[in-house]
């Protein structure tokens, strides 16, 4: 998913810069961490550096890999969690050449912004409007989060390099569905590793998710705060 | 820091360290949905920037060994950035 330099055109270089500055300043002004979660980003940002390494085989030869929005945005929040991705992606670009520096403001918009903020707005939504009142639902409603991350990010990719003509011919039409059907097919492993993470924190580190953002206003914690009130 | 704190940095990074090892060795070969588009179109990349560590290889070690270490440094890297970075944003708020 990390485009690199040349593929895209000086019309979608600027404006994708311009979104991801305004949000890293959003993100920096908005972020809250709590003493628990400074740890924990710092875990998570290592952890999903790592993952992007290993691409697995989907279909027709290609491969994807973990992007870890969903995890990062629903654990810490959608501002550290853009901040974690974009400390990924700076350090991909500077040291290894994984997504181009021109392309830096579009794989950030992509993977940091759209990729992070859509599984928490989804995922509040679906709270909000059913109230989550049941593990089953909690997990249905993460694997959605984290499925339509993964969708959205490449949709996202697809309509910069679609609008990045003459670089990229196929255009729109081409380059959205593309990017979008092999994603989604990723977009379930995504799903399934977030539901492992998350399930796994609620068991062995609550205390971390219970001044999440997101997470934090799961019925369990908010349970846990009528009864201590 | 807390030893519960600890116990989750050391389970947590011993994972991201097996991805790195699985990654190095079956998974990292294959071409992404973007470059198999790119190669098909001939588009070509036309890097701005030369990178120290160019596609996770150590020049002159281009195996998976050298990929092994650039995955451990880079994994450990990543998590004193993001726990510097975290400790800097909270040390601001407060």
């Amino acid at each position: 998913m990390h485009i690199p330099d040349g593929f895209l055109t000086i019309s979608v270089i600027i404006p994708t810069f311009i979104i991801t500055i305004l949000f890293w300043a959003i993100s920096v002004k908005k972020i809250k961490l709590t003493e628990k979660q400074v740890p924990i980003m710092g875990l998570l940002t290592a952890l999903f550096f790592a993952a992007m390494m290993m691409n697995y085989p989907i279909i027709g030869g290609t491969t994807a890999h973990l992007l870890g929005g969903a995890s990062l945005g629903l654990i810490l929040g959608p501002f550290a969690g853009c901040i974690s991705v974009t400390i990924i992606l700076v350090l991909q670009a500077f040291l290894f050449g994984d997504g181009g520096l021109t392309a830096l403001g579009a794989n950030t918009l992509n993977m940091g912004i759209i990729g992070i903020f859509i599984p928490c707005i989804i995922f509040l939504a679906i709270n909000k409007a059913f109230k989550i009142k049941s593990t089953t639902a909690l997990y249905t409603t993460i694997f959605i989060s984290a499925l339509f991350s993964d969708v959205t990010a490449a949709v996202s990719a697809g309509i910069e390099l679609g609008l990045s003509q003459p670089v990229f011919q196929y255009g729109l039409s081409v380059a959205v569905p593309t990017m979008a059907i092999n994603h989604s097919i990723f977009g379930v492993a995504e799903g399934m590793v977030t539901i492992v993470l998350i399930a796994t924190l609620l068991k062995l580190r609550p205390d971390v998710l219970e001044k999440s953002p997101i997470l934090g206003k799961l019925w369990i914690f908010q349970n846990k705060k009528e009864t201590t009130e | 820091m807390t030893s519960k704190n600890q116990k989750t940095i050391i389970i947590g990074l011993t994972i991201a360290l097996i991805f790195v090892v699985v990654g190095v060795f079956c998974f990292s070969y294959a071409m992404e949905t973007l470059d198999v588009k790119a190669e098909e179109l001939g588009a070509e990349e036309k890097p701005v920037y030369e990178p120290p560590f160019p596609d996770y290889t150590i020049v002159g070690m281009e195996n998976e060994w050298g990929a092994l270490l650039i995955g451990i440094a880079g994994t450990l890297l990543l998590f004193v950035a993001g726990l510097g970075v975290a400790k800097l944003l909270k040390k601001k708020k407060s």
